[in-house]
C-alpha cells in the first residue's frame, strides 16, 4: 500500500503521533516519517543529559503511547512488583525517571514499526498540491503533520557572543562562580546541579518564576479550560499563551531544600544582571515562533497562513485552517501547535495533537 | 483529571451502568427492590454533587480524592435509604456501595481512558457514546422502577381506633397500622408474603397465628393478653423484627413458638422484648435465628431451641427466668454466642434436676456450641446432651 500519511520531524512529537496513528489502525507502510535522527529521543537525551535531568516534570501520563492507559507508573508497578508508583500515581506524586522514559521510547520503537516508517531526510518544504501535499519533493501525502520540534536555542542578544555564555541546553561543566539566566525548569535544574558541583550561584530573572506541579494549570490540559481557550480570537489566543507560559517549576523541598540552604550560606543570591560571575549559564529555552523555522516560515508565506503573533492559527484539533478540508490535512504537532494546545510541547499536547490528525484521516472522504 | 461538567455527568452514567446492572442482577437473585433502590439512591446522590458542587469546587480533582468523595456519598446515600425507607440491610448496601465505587474507578482511571483515545483530553466526555450511555443509565433505572412499582405489593392501611377480630389477612401485601390501630381477638396470617406492621393485637387464643405460608414479616407488632401463644407460627417462615410480647406470668402461655419449620427457610426473631408467660422464644422442629432479643421473667425456661431444631441465639438478654435461661434440647444443634443471662432462679417446686437455675442447658442429646462470651452462671448438660466451646 502506499503511504498517504507524513510526519515531518522524528522527535518525539512525531514519534508520538506515528504512535497514535499505528493505534488508529494505520500499518507501518501507510505512515511516512520525515527526520535526521532515527533515535526519536535523539535530541531530547542530549538536552536532558545537558541539564542532568534524572527526572521527567510529566507525570505517569507522560509517556509516547495512544492512550493514557496504561501510564508510566502502571507499567513501573508491573515491572517492579510494587504498588508504590501507582500510590504515587493516585496522590499526585509520581514523575518517572528519565531513564525509565527513554526505555518507554526504546521499546516502543522497536514494536511499532518506527524504522520502517522512517526517511532520514532533512524536509526543506511542504506545500499544498492537487490532492494533498507536496512533502520535500518526496511524494504527495494526502495527510501531513508537522512536528519540526523547536526552532534552535534562544540566547539573550548581548550573551550571543560572549564566551563566558553557554546555554543549559549545551553540555558544560561549571565554574566556582556562575550565573544563571532564567526561572523555568531547567534553570531550577541548573541552580541544583550548580549547587551540588560546588559553585556559587547567581539567579538572573526577570520574574519570580511561577510553582505549579505541570507546564501549565491542570485544567488546561483538559477540554475544561481549552474550552475557553479555543473560544478567543487568535490574537487574544496569543496574548494568554504568553501569560500561560510564563516561567515555572515544581514546588516541593527537593527544589526549595537545597537552594535555601546556599542562601543561607551565601551560595545562592538573586541579582538583575551579571556581576563578576566566572561563567553564564543561559536557561532561556528556545527561539519561539513560526519564524525562527524555515519550513514554517515558507510554508507561511507561500500560502498565506493566518498568523497571530509568532504563532500559525490552527483549529482547535491543531490542524491548519486554511489548507485543511475534507480529503486533506495539514497539522501541527509539539511545540507550533500553541494555539490549538497550550502545552502542545509536552508530551500530553503530543498526543493531543496526533489525536486530532487522527481523527482528521479517519473520517476523510477519500479513505 | 480536570473533568468537564458534561464529563463528569456522562463518566457518573458510564459507571452507573455498570451499577445498575449489578442491582439488578442482586434484586433478581434475592427477589427484593432494596439493590435497584439504592442503586438509584448512588446514582443520585453522585450526579446531584457532581452539578452543583464537584465541578465549581474541583477545577482539578486528584486520584486520591476520589477516596473521601465516595465516603461523603455513601454516607449520603445510606442517610437518604433510611430516611426513604428503602430496607436494605447495612452490611448489604455498605458492599453494593463499595462494588460500585470500585468499578467506577476502575471504569474512569484504566478502562475508559484505554477505549477512549482522548478520554483525559475531552475531560471526561464521551461523545456520542456518552449520551447513549446516559439513555441506557436512564433506560435501566425507569425500566426497573417501572417493574418494582407494577409488582409492588398492595398497601393496606389498618384504620386507627379498635378493630374487632380475627383479623383473617388472605392476601399478600403490607398490613401497616396507624399509632392507635389496635385489633382485639387475634390476627390470622393465611397467605404468603405479608408484612404485618405497626400494629398492637390485644388477646386472643394466639396473638398472631401464621400456619403454612412463607415469607411473612412483623414488623414492630405489640401483642398482649394472649391465652396461648404471643406469636404462634406452625410449618411457616417468617421474620419478626421489633416486636414486643406480654404473656401473663404463671399462665401456660409462650410469647413466641415457631414450631415445625424445619423445611422452610431460617426464620428470624430479632429485636423483641418478650415478658412473661412459661417460655419466651420456643422452637420446635424449626430452623430459626433467634438475635437481640430481651426475654424476661418466664416461668419454664427464656429462650428454647428443640425438638431437633437448628439454630443460633446470640445477644439476647434473658432475666428472670425460672428453672433455665436458655435451653437447647432434643437433639438440636444450637449456637449461642454473646448471650447475657442473668437472675435465673432454681424451680424447687419441680423436683426436676435440669431446673435448678441453670444458665444455659445443654439435654437429651443436643449438641450446643458456645462462642464468644457468655453471661455467667451455671452451665450444664444433661442426658447425653453436649456442650462445647469455640
Amino acid at each position: 500500500m502506499t503511504a498517504e500519511c507524513a510526519i515531518v520531524g522524528g522527535g518525539l512529537a512525531g514519534f508520538t503521533a506515528y504512535q497514535t496513528l499505528r493505534h488508529g489502525g494505520l500499518e507501518p507502510d501507510e505512515i511516512r516519517v520525515f527526520g535526521t535522527d532515527s533515535d526519536p529521543a535523539g535530541a531530547w537525551r542530549t538536552r536532558a543529559a545537558a541539564i542532568r535531568q534524572r527526572w521527567m516534570r510529566s507525570e505517569s501520563d507522560g509517556h509516547c503511547l495512544a492512550t493514557s492507559f496504561p501510564g508510566l507508573a502502571v507499567l513501573e508497578a508491573r515491572r517492579e512488583r510494587s504498588v508504590a508508583p501507582l500510590v504515587a500515581s493516585v496522590l499526585d506524586r509520581y514523575n518517572p525517571s528519565v531513564s525509565a522514559f527513554l526505555e518507554h521510547v526504546a521499546e516502543l520503537r522497536e514494536r511499532s514499526g518506527w524504522d520502517e516508517s522512517f526517511r532520514a531526510t532533512r524536509v526543506q518544504r511542504v506545500g499544498a498540491a492537487a490532492s494533498g501535499f507536496d512533502v520535500g519533493g518526496q511524494d504527495i501525502f494526502r495527510h501531513v503533520l508537522l512536528a519540526p520540534g523547536h526552532p534552535g536555542l534562544a540566547m539573550p542578544p548581548d550573551l550571543e557572543e560572549d564566551p563566558h555564555a553557554v546555554h543549559a541546553y549545551e553540555p558544560h561543566e561549571f565554574a566556582d562562580r556562575v550565573a544563571i539566566v532564567g526561572a523555568g525548569m531547567a534553570a531550577a535544574t541548573e541552580w541544583l546541579n550548580a549547587l551540588a558541583a560546588g559553585a556559587s550561584v547567581v539567579s538572573l530573572r526577570r520574574r519570580e518564576p511561577e510553582r505549579r506541579p505541570l507546564n501549565l494549570p491542570r485544567p488546561f490540559f483538559t477540554r475544561r479550560g481549552l474550552a475557553g481557550f479555543h473560544a478567543l480570537p487568535p490574537d487574544e489566543r496569543a496574548r494568554t499563551l504568553e501569560r500561560l507560559l510564563a516561567p515555572s517549576y515544581p514546588p516541593g523541598r527537593a527544589w526549595d531544600e537545597p537552594i535555601e540552604t546556599a542562601r543561607r550560606n551565601g551560595r545562592f543570591t538573586v541579582a538583575a544582571e551579571v556581576d563578576g560571575a566566572e561563567q553564564i549559564v543561559c536557561a532561556t529555552g528556545f527561539r519561539r515562533g513560526f519564524a525562527h523555522d524555515p519550513l514554517l516560515r515558507r510554508l507561511v508565506e507561500e500560502h498565506g497562513l493566518e498568523t497571530a503573533g509568532e504563532w500559525i492559527v490552527v483549529s482547535p484539533d491543531c490542524t491548519v485552517t486554511g489548507l485543511t478540508n475534507g480529503e486533506r490535512t495539514i497539522g501541527l504537532a509539539g511545540v507550533p501547535a500553541a494555539l490549538g494546545f497550550p502545552a502542545a510541547d509536552t508530551l500530553a499536547g503530543a498526543k493531543y495533537a496526533a489525536r486530532g490528525f487522527l481523527r482528521r484521516i479517519l473520517g476523510c472522504r477519500t479513505r | 483529571m480536570s473533568y468537564t461538567l458534561r464529563g463528569r455527568v456522562e463518566s457518573r452514567l458510564a459507571a452507573a451502568v455498570v451499577a445498575l446492572v449489578v442491582a439488578a442482577i442482586l434484586a433478581t437473585a434475592l427477589a427484593d427492590w432494596w439493590p435497584l433502590e439504592l442503586a438509584g439512591l448512588m446514582i443520585g446522590v453522585g450526579l446531584t454533587l457532581d452539578v452543583a458542587a464537584y465541578h465549581r469546587l474541583l477545577p482539578y480533582q486528584p486520584g486520591w480524592v476520589a477516596l473521601p468523595l465516595g465516603l461523603a456519598e455513601l454516607g449520603a446515600t445510606i442517610a437518604l435509604a433510611r430516611a426513604a425507607g428503602v430496607q436494605a440491610p447495612l452490611v448489604s448496601a455498605i458492599a453494593l456501595f463499595a462494588f460500585a465505587w470500585l468499578a467506577a474507578q476502575v471504569l474512569v482511571h484504566a478502562a475508559l481512558p484505554l477505549l477512549c483515545r482522548s478520554y483525559a483530553d475531552d475531560g471526561g466526555e464521551l461523545g456520542p457514546a456518552g449520551a447513549a450511555l446516559a439513555l441506557v443509565a436512564l433506560g435501566v433505572l425507569a425500566g426497573s422502577g417501572g417493574v418494582a412499582w407494577a409488582t409492588k405489593p398492595p398497601l393496606y392501611r389498618l384504620a386507627n381506633g379498635v378493630q374487632r377480630g380475627p383479623l383473617v389477612l388472605d392476601r399478600p401485601g403490607v398490613y401497616e397500622g396507624g399509632p392507635r390501630t389496635v385489633v382485639r381477638g387475634g390476627v390470622v396470617v393465611r397467605t404468603s408474603h405479608v408484612t404485618l406492621r405497626h400494629v398492637r393485637v390485644e388477646g386472643g387464643e394466639n396473638g398472631i397465628d401464621v400456619e403454612e405460608v412463607q415469607d411473612v414479616v412483623l414488623d414492630r407488632v405489640t401483642v398482649t393478653g394472649a391465652t396461648l401463644d404471643g406469636i404462634h407460627v406452625r410449618r411457616s417462615e417468617v421474620a419478626i423484627h421489633d416486636c414486643v410480647v406480654r404473656s401473663p406470668r404463671h399462665g401456660y402461655t409462650q410469647g413466641i413458638d415457631i414450631s415445625f419449620a424445619l423445611a422452610q427457610r431460617m426464620s428470624v426473631v430479632e429485636g423483641c422484648t418478650v415478658t412473661g408467660g412459661a417460655e419466651g422464644i420456643v422452637t420446635h422442629y424449626a430452623n430459626a435465628m433467634v438475635s437481640r432479643n430481651r426475654v424476661s421473667d418466664t416461668s419454664l425456661r427464656g429462650i428454647t431451641l428443640t425438638e431437633m431444631s437448628m439454630g443460633m441465639a446470640d445477644e439476647n438478654a434473658v432475666e428472670g427466668a425460672v428453672g433455665i435461661g436458655i435451653l437447647c434440647g432434643d437433639h438440636s444443634e444450637c449456637e449461642l454466642a454473646d448471650n447475657r443471662v442473668a437472675r435465673v432462679r432454681p424451680d424447687r417446686t419441680s423436683q426436676d434436676p435440669t431446673r435448678m437455675g441453670y444458665a444455659i442447658v445443654s439435654q437429651l442429646g443436643a449438641q450446643t456450641e458456645l462462642h464468644g462470651k457468655e453471661a455467667a452462671g451455671k452451665i450444664a448438660t444433661f442426658v447425653g446432651g453436649t456442650i462445647v466451646r469455640r
